[in-house]
């Protein structure tokens, strides 16, 4: 154990680990080098139920340009010290800012903030690795461009480029973030820099209108992937319609996702409805206006009654679809008839737009993600059982009323086994379905930490075992998400990586890639 | 309801003048390649506040931190270590000089 460092990396001596530092402050000045515990404390604590020390850092590294990170990877390859690179670092639930193996150095991007290039004629925009989506957002109001963001309920706190990279989902037409990506700059682990598609061409001016350029597409290799150090990123905004009409459709039971998706598929997949939609469970929206301490008190699950009185009280349906309609008023008026009629048929939606529910503080937070405006009211999630743990379950359902049914009744049945709550809520697809499920439970209560990390395995093991894989795991579990996709595939990721980073310095680890 | 209105009006005015931040992006594009433009710095407590902390603090995520007069090491602590539910921020996201204006702006206010 090392006295001089909180962590070292795995393998690597408190000598050799001296060296790499040394060398680390020549190239960015002491200051952009941090070793000590009190420095580091922002990089450790994570929402995870395993022990903060098995993902704790032993630097972090804050480079703000290309050729720093270059000078950075050649002293990685010669002391071989891993590094785990993050841009705004608020993957929270996913694993936050902590490396997946303990011992990395953590490589900082959030000092590297330029917003390089909006164009409100083409609408794009081209943006290092720190830019968060509120200071592009008061870039785009302020020089007028008219153009709209997408974003993750973390909105103003995290980034374009960390959350596109780890595929993340946002809630307007252009939600499915990683569809809307054109052309990055990559460093590489042998220091060269790659821009892909059309960045490759000197002089191309098409490097962020066409996404695939000539030869096999690259982009997606980096994105969940330890492959690469993105240093400029590019993406496309919607320019901003003209109307914008937001809406809820609730439901009471909890059978009626049946219902809901059959309608809802054919909507999404015309184009009907053009944004990332949200079918979230009571559960999922009651934080927002209910304290779970009203409801329920002792151990287990919160039970089925207590969630139908909370919803009766705070005007939630068991579930509840938001969704919404861009275009002209005129657009939006024929579609509307045409969601109203569908869902109108059964008799059992109750259909909101903001005249009736514009006050209602879920669906205010859910119209404003849905814009592209910055709100952070979906952490109100941390409210309900406290503590501060959480990790997101976050298997694929076809878009099939019959099928996310049973996942959510598998998911439910499986929480309430080791006393946890289904915080669910089903979003995005035209053809899939994310399904999205808070796993919440008190981080300074041992007994929670135990079964949520318990229960988590479970969830994976029982749904890999029944053809559900997962989208996106936080770092504590990645080797076994891995494993649920097979071997072949996690061949062929260990031979990439042995091709482009035969020395291992990216994030061993990231995706069970090593 | 009321004290959340009158947080939006102080939001809309830092909006409008954030001038610096935006005329440094905008000559980004000829800079791209050189460096020249150094990107994103906070201006003071108050920016810090209004574009991180009060969408929480002001939102019912977190306690109001406002009229508490809150001491700033407690303050700094937090931030930086992160507690229970409120995450932690890094130098790399608020810098050691405006996370101490933005406590003393706590306190004062
Ligand atoms: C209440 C709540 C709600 C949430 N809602 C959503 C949501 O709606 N949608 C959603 O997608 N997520 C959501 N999240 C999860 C997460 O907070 C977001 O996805 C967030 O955008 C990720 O953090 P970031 O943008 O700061 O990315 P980062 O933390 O910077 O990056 C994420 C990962 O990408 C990789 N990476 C980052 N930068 C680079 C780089 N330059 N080169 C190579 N690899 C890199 C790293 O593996 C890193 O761990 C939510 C979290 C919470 C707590
Ligand atoms: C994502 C939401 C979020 C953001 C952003 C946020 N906080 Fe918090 N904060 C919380 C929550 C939630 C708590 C309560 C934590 C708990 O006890 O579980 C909290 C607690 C605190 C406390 C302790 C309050 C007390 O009563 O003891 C302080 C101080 C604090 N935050 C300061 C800040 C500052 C300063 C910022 C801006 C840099 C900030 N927070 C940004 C969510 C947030």
């Amino acid at each position: 154990m090392s006295n001089k460092y909180i962590a070292l990396p795995k393998g690597i001596s408190e000598k050799t680990f001296d060296s790499a530092i040394g060398d680390f402050r020549s190239v960015l000045g002491d200051a952009a080098v941090l070793t000590s515990a009190q420095q580091l404390a922002p990089y450790i604590k994570t929402m995870m139920p395993v022990p903060d020390s098995d993902h704790t850092p032993s630097a972090a590294l804050m480079a703000t340009t290309v050729e720093e990170i270059q000078k950075i990877v050649g002293i990685c390859n010669r002391y071989k010290v891993p590094i785990w690179t993050i841009s705004t670092g608020k993957n929270l639930g996913y694993g936050s800012a902590a490396p997946v193996e303990r011992g990395q150095v953590v490589l900082d991007l959030k000092r590297m903030n330029r917003i390089l290039e909006v164009d409100k004629d083409l609408a794009y925009a081209l943006v290092e690795p720190g830019v968060t989506y509120k200071q592009l957002y008061d870039h785009i109001a302020e020089h007028k461009l008219g153009l709209w963001l997408s974003m993750p309920a973390p909105s103003a706190i995290a980034g374009p480029v960390g959350n596109t990279l780890d595929r993340g989902v946002g809630y307007t037409p252009y939600g499915e973030h990683f569809l809307f990506a054109c052309g990055m700059e990559v460093v590489l682990a042998n220091g060269e820099v790659l821009r892909t598609g059309m960045g490759s061409m000197p002089n191309s001016n098409t490097w962020q209108v066409f996404k695939w350029g000539y030869g096999p597409y690259l982009d997606g290799i980096f994105t969940q992937s330890n492959y690469g150090i993105v240093t400029k990123f590019g993406f496309w905004l919607m320019p901003a319609p003209p109307a914008f009409k937001p809406f809820v459709i609730q439901y009471e039971n909890e059978e009626d996702i049946v219902e809901i998706v059959e309608i809802i598929r054919p909507l999404r997949i015309s184009g009907v409805i053009p944004n990332a939609v949200v079918i979230a469970h009571a559960l999922y929206e009651a934080p927002v206006k209910a304290r779970r301490s009203d409801y329920v008190t002792g151990p287990g699950s919160i039970p089925d009654a207590a969630v139908r009185k909370l919803a009766k009280d705070h005007h939630l349906g068991i579930w509840n679809l938001y969704a919404a309609l861009y275009g002209t008023p005129e657009q939006n008026e024929v579609n509307w008839k045409i969601v109203t009629q569908a869902f109108g048929k059964s008799g059992k939606a109750k259909i909101l737009t903001e005249r009736e529910a514009g006050d209602d503080p879920a669906f205010k937070y859910r119209a404003s993600l849905m814009r592209g405006d910055m709100t952070l009211q979906e952490f109100s999630l941390y409210n309900w059982r406290g503590g501060g743990g959480s990790m997101w379950f976050a298997p694929v359902s076809q878009a099939r009323g019959s099928e996310t049914l049973k996942q959510m009744a598998l998911t439910k049945e499986i929480l309430a086994k080791y006393g946890l709550d289904y915080s669910g809520e089903f979003i995005v697809g035209m053809r899939d379905m994310h399904h999205i499920v808070d796993v919440l439970y008190d981080k300074t209560d041992p007994g929670q930490v135990k079964a949520a990390y318990q229960c988590f395995d479970e969830l994976l093991t029982i749904f890999s075992a029944q053809g559900y894989g997962t989208y996106r795991v936080n770092t504590a579990f990645m080797d076994k998400v891995a494993e649920t996709y097979g071997p072949v595939q996690r061949q062929v990721h260990k031979t990439l990586k042995k091709a482009l980073d035969p020395n291992g310095i990216l994030a061993p680890g990231k995706s069970g890639i090593r | 309801m009321r004290k959340k209105k009158s947080v939006r009006t102080v939001t809309a005015l830092m909006l409008s003048i954030s001038v610096a931040a935006a005329m440094m992006a905008d000559i980004a594009r000829a800079a791209a390649e050189t460096n020249a433009d150094k990107g994103f710095r906070w201006r003071n407590g108050a920016e810090v506040y209004s574009k991180v902390c009060s969408y929480c603090h002001e939102g019912q995520v977190g306690p109001r931190l406002f009229g508490r007069e809150l001491p700033p090491e407690y303050t700094r602590a937090v931030v930086r270590n992160g507690n229970r539910a409120m995450p932690p921020f890094r130098t790399s996201e608020i810098d050691d000089e405006s996370l101490a204006k933005l406590a003393e702006y706590i306190q004062r206010n």
